[in-house]
């Protein structure tokens, strides 16, 4: 479903995520992720304290739904302002953010 | 959690524009699937929500509301199930121009005490065909059953894999809050159906509207005109939910040598000539005399109840109270729009005052919006069309079903009636799922030849004249 990837040397979790992220797939993923998250000691703690960044990797995905932007806002706000990014988007999954009005602050590139 | 009208509004448009950017993500196959199990849940629940309209509302007649809600779903769902509003829709080698069909964003829906759940359901299912978000504003004396007909949806919709919050209901929301949402930066558009007030809001709000408001609907029967068919098809549109449409006949005008048959046939037919001091009490309770608007009390009521109100007695099973009025305007309150089976009633002394009036009656609250013709003479229905400024001009027609389309003409069917210019509409249509998307247009290069073959110096020459210019962009070499 979901590919995490913690990278110590970068202090980078990574996310890479499958084509379609519906409703039903987003309820999956956001356990996982949170899971992930809570397992790692430098993205919890006081937000000084969280030195780890996370990635959301989107170079397989094709369709995202409200759900999975919501993930996406939900694990920004748990690191700090430019902790968190999400790369590779195809042009649509790129629009879809535009349109959500959320790019700026989820770092879509 | 949201506090303020502005916080609560943001939380609202939020989830909208959240399921817009989902919802631009589907094909038409998606799309289609989702209107037609919406349109499938609509019809089904269309009596137990026609009941709940009329036991919360007191306005109208149940099985009346199971026709209207029946063309706000399977007859708008016919009429839009094979329209392209995904992607490419058309394509046009000779001009080179291909259309993209793109959703609109969030609507803000508002629906009208008079036709609440079946109006919800119509802006729901033209949304949904255009991958539009909608956040239905439930009259606060409707909010109930508009809010079942919209949860109704809602669930069909989500089973069918439409996008969280695609449907919202905001049942209490006070004038404010509606504002704050007409108003709200991340609106795409305002459907509003309702009276003058929230239909000058929508249009002051800053983002685009389509606001369609009262009508009063003059209707013509002529000298040619089957009488008896004439005032049959009347008293079924007026009578229909007890006169609740805006398209309902406001005003009969006939010319003088036709009235005595024309009232014979309205009192065979059930209907009753309110006599000059009944005319009074009546319009003391049927118009606010401040305004010359229509009182709350008497929309959707039957004749037996306005007759209570007003203090008269009229025969049993009368079908319609007719007011023979001699003028136009404040003096004679009548002759502005009600919704209740009251019609107003004039005697012309021929044919050319009998238009004149129609247009008087037309410009009194109604313009662009509706107007009736019973005739049988060619010449005279389109003379009386050319002068009347509505958007519909409906021939033969009750005025109630025909303007609303899909019954008794090829109209498309719609609870939103546009007004044009005169209405402050930006068109005459019946508003249906086409208005609801931006067409993006692929302009391939298709060199005017014409244009290019005229000489540049021609042009820049300030002695050209524009019969030279002219003459070399049409020279056939």
């Amino acid at each position: 479903m979901v590919t995490i990837d913690y990278n110590i040397n970068e202090k980078t979790m990574f996310c890479s995520f499958p084509a379609r992220l519906d409703t039903n797939a987003s309820l999956i993923i956001d356990g996982e992720i949170n899971k992930k998250t809570d397992s790692i000691p430098e993205l919890n703690g006081p937000a000084d304290r969280i030195t780890a960044k996370i990635v959301f990797d989107m170079k397989e995905t094709s369709f995202i739904s409200s759900s999975f932007i919501r993930i996406c806002v939900a694990t920004a706000k748990k690191v700090p302002s430019g902790h968190f990014s999400i790369r590779n988007c195809d042009p649509f999954i790129k629009k879809t953010f535009k349109i959500s009005g959320l790019d700026t602050i989820l770092n879509v590139t | 959690m949201a506090d303020t009208l502005q916080e609560k509004a943001d939380d609202v448009l939020n989830r909208a524009i959240l399921a817009a950017a989902e919802f631009q993500q589907f094909d038409q196959a998606q799309t289609d699937h989702i209107v037609e199990a919406v349109y499938k849940a609509g019809l089904n629940a269309r009596v137990k929500l026609a009941k709940m309209a009329v036991e919360e509302t007191g306005i109208g007649i149940w099985q009346h509301k199971v026709w209207k809600n029946v063309i706000a779903t399977q007859l708008v769902y016919e009429s839009i199930k094979n329209e392209k509003t995904v992607g490419a829709i058309s394509n046009d080698p000779n001009t080179g121009i291909t259309e993209i069909a793109q959703p609109l964003g969030p609507i803000f829906a508002v629906t009208p005490v008079t036709n609440p759940t079946s109006t919800a359901m119509y802006k729901i299912l033209i949304s949904l065909k255009t991958r539009n978000p909608i956040i239905i504003s439930a009259h606060r004396s409707a909010a109930k059953c508009t809010a079942e007909a919209a949860r109704i949806c809602y669930e069909a919709a989500l089973e069918a894999g439409a996008p969280e919050d695609c449907i919202q209901v905001i049942s209490s929301g006070s004038r404010d809050f509606t504002h704050t949402i007409m108003a709200h930066p991340k609106l795409a558009l305002i459907l509003a159906t309702g009276g003058t007030g929230l239909v000058n809001a929508a249009y002051s709000s800053g983002n685009p509207a389509i606001g369609v408001g009262p009508g009063n609907v003059p209707v013509f029967i002529d000298e040619t005109a089957d009488f008896p068919f004439a005032v049959s098809s009347i008293i079924s549109s007026k009578t229909f939910d007890n006169g609740t449409i805006c398209a309902s006949e406001q005003s009969i005008i006939v010319e003088e040598k036709i009235e005595l048959q024309i009232r014979e046939e309205f009192e065979r037919q059930h209907c009753y000539f309110l006599t000059p001091e009944e005319i009074k009490k009546v319009e003391k309770v049927a118009i606010v005399a401040d305004t010359m608007s229509m009182s709350p009390f008497i929309v959707g009521q039957s004749v037996d109840t306005i007759a209570q109100k007003a203090g008269i007695t009229v025969p049993e099973g009368t079908k319609i109270l007719l007011a023979k009025l001699n003028g136009v305007g404040k003096e004679y309150p009548l002759s502005h729009e009600v919704l209740t089976p009251i019609l107003a009633f004039y005697s012309a002394k021929n044919y050319h005052q009998a238009i004149h009036l129609c247009i008087d009656l037309n410009y009194l609250g109604g313009i662009g919006h509706s107007a009736g013709i019973y005739s049988n003479d060619e010449n005279r229905i389109m003379e009386f069309s050319q002068v009347i400024n509505a958007g519909r001009i409906v021939v033969n027609t009750p005025t109630s079903q025909g303007a609303v389309g899909g019954t008794y003409n090829m109209l498309l069917p719609s609870l939103t009636l546009g007004c044009g210019t005169g209405g402050k509409n930006i068109t005459t249509e019946n508003i249906s799922a086409k208005h609801l998307i931006n067409i993006q247009r692929v302009c391939r290069r298709k060199m005017n030849d014409k244009f290019m073959s005229v000489s540049n110096e021609l042009y820049l020459d300030e002695n050209s004249t524009d019969a030279m210019l002219q003459y070399d962009y049409n020279k056939n070499h």
